[in-house]
């Protein structure tokens, strides 16, 4: 035994794998360059776009919250008592604010005019209200500068209806205010209820100085509540619909749907682009690796003549391919941090919305982490490839292949399980870190599902598609264009990489054209719910006679466009529901005050504004002239009602409208999709059936913003009666915000594009080494560049076909599924599918053609001598 | 000491099975030097891989100093490679990114602990290339890449060294001067060297020459001293 035999065996140490890795990295750097793209531009998506989108997000819901100017609101009938206020201010040092906004209405006169107006008062803490958004005056001023105990601000409908201006005196109640500013925009003006009345706001001291707040007055109170960044609306809410049980509560994302709407599609949207970002990273990452160990095959067979185990060789290439993970994600990182801080000067004017940009630490390290983890995943078939590499390679090239038929398909089974294995810890882990990296669970969940599913069936169809070329090639190949019949025995020789091409081309497809649909599906959808000429004027409070002569007025009117939508209100209480007398009923979170004021109206179809959400519509015709009173009929209720007062199709109620009693039963629940004069109703019956009762009519109407003072003051000539509300200020709010949500997502979806398709053209342009040795062999045997770019032109065409197929088929499904799930209809979009095929199509020839431009030059005996 | 028993050896090509080596039994004592000569294709390069446990047989045994190494799993047959096997191949097949020194280094640190350098420095003296310890495989010339491969195929002091046509790719110059290295490290730790040509002068240098055909051994005998080779009867006939 010699001295060296009685040393311990032991495994390559890990200074000399990495000393082996590196000096390989060193050698190939042309090669590594392809590895370090895919992982740079793929971890560059990551960091850039969810970094820019959670910016993005954080401004949406930003203004979401100002809406309703808080996170959370309690809205009850009465005070919190002592018991319940110590609770809630219990809260406070966790980090909940909470404001109360007191609502309520009352008379209001000038001096000098003994009529006094009806008018909506709205006391707050100026100091604290609003928690989000700003209220706007004019003169421009901060309302907690402008708002004291002896002023008020008005809406510019109390200027006009009582005929004063800025600095007059207004009495409510006992008590004189000086009118200080007009509002020009208040943030929670959606929320805050349809008052009756010109907006006339207060602080809290000052309304207990009028006398109005006696016990049984009709004053609402709405407490609003500012949560710190790290509590969940959600946890919060259940507190306090705990601490408040009769207060209705509400959350922001409750006040607009079509802008709440918004921002879980484009949540939606942003996390799949996040997912395909990293997942086309990690094809190029696995394809690189695999072309670059297939040419290292005869290295690894010399290290296992000379006695380095499986694992010492799985030890240098763990290690390159841990390098090459990190270094790829670093500069991936900074590029992406370059883009998270171009996007909003590349998108300039068209993104007012001005997210704030944060050094996003999360989204850098979940990148990083992300980048690393999804190359070494990537990389574990290829990489445990070397187990299976043979040493005898050192002697000669092998010849031997598996046999056909189920023992072949067993003994290559058996030969690969680890790499089974290896695909499901790849695909676990490509879970894992969807639901991580994803802020929708939906998206991450069928993200996972379609892109298994397309890896089965792509590989299954390679497989298939390659032996029919075979059996194709064997009958018909001496009647076929050498050509045409070298290109296609290239799909399936000995070492090619046609099923991980198709494999990776395929699911970048799939990836790319999904992004692609679902963007233009979900712009779509964001455009229908918030079009240009959604009502930015409500009318309350006109009575039956008024109506004809108000749409006449409104038609004379320059700045409206489109007619009046009018609703007929009619108040009723709710007496029972399933035989429960209301007093008896058992609510949560519901006070039972607003079952005596419960507004009905009617609708033969589904009201414009809203939309079906379960049961069935009735029809004119199936009432016909049964309008009895007595009988019972059908109900539609709004879904958020009827959750509340848990309703089904099905329950029964009883409304009284006056004297009469209305028993009716559940047949429909809506819910509102669009800010239309119906958001406002909450149950709807047949028509006919109130038609007996006193109605007024809500309306709205779409004007031009500049418009609306010169109609507010022809209406209140004519009708002083009648309630203006300007809410063009905050639809514009929305309107932006939505616009701005097309335009990221758009840009986001092509940036996504665009590096998938870099990512894609080097998977396609690592296989180039692979054909170096046949190019010299041809071009020995007298083959033009000419031919042989040909021939190669043949195998990537039908290459780039096969992949655009099942990729545009798979992407189809993908976005239906996942827009289905959304609630938003999917476009069929059959050119974009024709395009995304021929297009991988092109870019396949183009890439191979560019790939293979140098090998197609070099002289044939460089490549010889190396052999 | 090696022991072939009943070795075979058969690959599938497509649906085709082709035989290689169709039935070999030899027995190679410690210290010989064996030369293997045939014709191409007639199962040399098999058979030297089957030695080396490169390979498993389809049938029959490779027994080495006792142990079986046919049916070893693949990296109990790498530390047998690493540890009881010097390789020397045609074409040097030297791993390209790492220096003449780190070449011959490596066998060392894939099988044992110690000073690596210190073993593997000398050798390269000893092989003339002392000025050329840092130079990468591509730096070098034929002769000199073989010259290395020489020295790490000896670095651990193997009982066998096996070598396949390993002037194969040399001038006649360089070939000499290889082939007296080879033998000088043989003879001084009692090597059993097997080793791989077609040049009949090469296998006269050996203690035994045997001949390949078709995948049978079609002589096998020791040479005379002054070179030429002592005739022998097929020990397997055809």
């Amino acid at each position: 035994m010699s001295e060296a035999e009685a040393l311990q065996r032991q495994a390559l140490p890990w200074a000399t794998a990495g000393k082996i890795a590196w000096r390989e990295l060193r050698a190939g750097k042309t090669k590594f360059f392809f590895v370090l793209l895919s992982v740079a531009v793929g971890v560059a998506a990551l960091t850039g776009v969810r970094g820019f989108s959670q910016s993005f997000q954080r401004a949406l819901l930003l203004q979401a919250r100002s809406i309703m100017a808080g996170d959370l609101s309690a809205r009850m009938f009465r005070q919190a008592t002592p018991e319940e206020q110590k609770q809630l201010e219990a809260l406070r040092p966790e980090g909940v604010r909470e404001t109360v906004v007191t609502e309520t209405v009352s008379m209001a006169m000038v001096e000098g005019d003994p009529v006094p107006l009806l008018v909506s008062l709205k006391a707050v803490n100026p100091q604290e209200y609003p928690f989000y958004g700003t209220v706007v005056l004019n003169p421009a001023g901060n309302l907690r500068d402008v708002l004291n105990n002896n002023t008020v601000v008005v809406d510019d409908n109390l200027l006009v209806r009582l005929r004063t201006h800025i600095g007059a005196q207004l009495k409510i109640g006992g008590r004189w205010f000086r009118i200080a500013a007009v509002i020009e925009k208040e943030p929670d003006r959606m929320t805050a209820g349809v008052g009756l009345g010109p907006r006339v706001m207060i602080t809290r001291q000052a309304m207990d100085e009028t006398g109005l707040l006696q016990p049984g007055s009709r004053a609402t109170e709405r407490y609003l509540f500012a949560l710190s960044d790290k509590l969940k609306v959600a946890d919060v809410r259940a507190r306090i619909e705990k601490i408040l049980p009769d207060a209705q509560v509400t959350d922001f994302r409750e006040t607009s749907p079509a802008l709440t709407q918004g921002v879980d599609h484009a949540t939606g949207l942003l996390s799949l682009i996040c997912l395909v970002a990293m997942v086309l990273g990690a094809i190029g990452v696995g394809m690189a690796m695999r072309a670059h160990l297939q040419q290292r095959i005869e290295i690894l067979a010399i290290m296992k003549s000379i006695g380095a185990r499986s694992a010492d060789i799985l030890r240098i290439y763990l290690l390159q391919t841990l390098f090459l993970g990190t270094a790829g994600a670093l500069i991936g990182v900074v590029l992406g941090l370059g883009v998270e801080y171009a996007f909003p000067s590349l998108l300039g004017k068209l993104l007012p919305l001005r997210p704030e940009i944060r050094l996003p630490l999360n989204p850098v390290l979940a990148a990083l982490g992300t980048g690393i983890l999804t190359t070494v995943l990537f990389c574990l078939p290829p990489l445990l490839d070397v187990r299976t590499v043979r040493p005898n390679l050192v002697l000669r090239r092998m010849v031997e292949s598996g046999g056909g038929g189920l023992s072949g398909w067993w003994g290559w089974l058996k030969e690969h399980k680890l790499q089974m294995a290896s695909i499901v810890v790849i695909l676990a882990g490509l879970g894992g870190i969807a639901a991580a990296l994803s802020d929708s669970w939906l998206v991450g969940k069928w993200f996972a599902v379609c892109l298994t599913g397309l890896l089965v069936f792509i590989l299954g169809l390679s497989a298939a598609t390659l032996r029919g070329l075979r059996a194709f090639l064997s009958r018909t190949r001496l009647h076929l264009h050498s050509v045409l019949r070298h290109g296609l025995a290239n799909l399936y020789r000995p070492g090619n990489q046609s099923a991980a091409v198709l494999a990776a081309l395929g699911a970048g497809v799939m990836l790319i054209l999904s992004v692609f649909l679902m963007q233009r599906s979900i712009v779509n959808a964001l455009h229908e719910d918030v079009k240009p000429d959604t009502p930015n004027v409500f009318l309350i409070d006109m009575s039956t006679e008024e109506l004809p002569g108000i749409r006449a007025e409104l038609k004379k009117q320059p700045g409206v466009i489109g007619d009046l939508e009018a609703v007929p209100i009619v108040a009723a209480r709710v007496e029972s529901i399933d035989g429960t007398p209301v007093d008896d009923l058992k609510l949560k979170n519901y006070p039972k005050r607003m079952l005596q004021s419960a507004t009905l109206s009617w609708s033969e179809a589904v009201p414009t504004g809203t939309k079906l959400a379960e049961g069935k519509w009735w029809t004119a015709a199936a009432h016909g002239s049964d309008t009895a009173p007595s009988a019972p009929h059908d109900l539609a209720v709004v879904d958020h009602v009827a959750k509340r007062l848990n309703l089904k199709l099905g329950s029964q109620l009883t409304f009284v409208a006056g004297e009469t009693k209305i028993p009716v039963t559940v047949t429909a629940i809506y819910k509102i999709v669009g800010e239309h004069a119906f958001a406002r109703s909450e149950f709807v019956l047949p028509q006919g059936l109130l038609e007996n009762q006193p109605v007024v009519w809500y309306g709205d109407i779409h004007t031009r913003p500049s418009a609306i003072p010169a109609i507010e003051r022809a209406l209140f000539a004519s009708y002083p009666t009648v309630t203006v509300i300007n809410i063009a200020d905050i639809l514009t709010t929305i309107q932006g915000v939505v616009d701005q949500i097309t335009i990221v997502i758009r840009f986001l979806a092509g940036f996504s594009i665009l590096s998938g398709l870099i990512i894609l053209a080097s998977s396609v342009a690592s296989t180039r080494f692979r054909r170096m040795r046949e190019v010299v062999v041809l071009k020995t045997l007298g083959a033009t560049r000419n031919r042989i770019a040909t021939v190669f032109s043949v195998e990537f065409l039908v290459l780039g076909l096969l992949a655009g197929a099942v990729g545009a088929l798979f992407a189809n499904l993908l976005s239906r599924i996942l827009l289905h799930r959304m609630d938003v209809v999917f476009q069929r979009d059959v050119r974009g599918t024709v395009v995304a095929v021929v297009g991988t199509a092109v870019l396949a020839v183009a890439t191979g053609w560019v790939a293979s431009f140098r090998i197609l030059g070099q002289k044939p005996l460089e490549v010889l001598r190396e052999e | 000491m090696i022991e072939v028993r009943g070795l075979k050896k058969s690959i599938r090509n497509g649906s085709r099975v082709v035989e290689i080596l169709r039935g070999i039994d030899l027995v190679i004592p410690r210290g010989q030097f064996a030369a293997i000569m045939g014709a191409s294709g007639s199962g040399k390069s098999t058979l030297l891989g089957l030695l080396a446990g490169l390979d498993s047989p389809s049938e029959g045994e490779v027994i080495l100093d006792g142990i079986t190494i046919s049916a070893m799993e693949e990296d109990k047959l790498a530390e047998v490679r690493g540890r009881r096997i010097g390789f020397v191949f045609q074409s040097y097949q030297l791993i390209p990114t790492l220096t003449a020194l780190e070449n011959v280094m490596l066998p060392y640190e894939l099988n044992v602990r110690g000073d690596a350098r210190k073993k593997a420095q000398p050798l390269l003296e000893s092989v003339g290339l002392g000025n050329r310890l840092h130079h990468y495989p591509v730096q070098l010339s034929g002769g000199e890449q073989q010259r290395v491969a020489l020295a790490r195929a000896f670095v651990l002091e193997p009982p066998v060294v096996l070598a396949d046509e390993p002037t194969g790719n040399l001038d006649s110059v360089n070939g000499q001067h290889v082939l007296a290295l080879l033998g000088e490290r043989q003879r001084e730790s009692q090597t059993t060297l097997v080793l791989v040509t077609h040049d009949p002068q090469i296998a006269d240098r050996a203690d035994r020459r045997i001949v390949l055909k078709d995948g049978l051994v079609i002589s096998d005998g020791t040479n005379r001293p002054g070179g030429r080779a002592l005739g022998a009867e097929p020990v397997n006939a055809v």
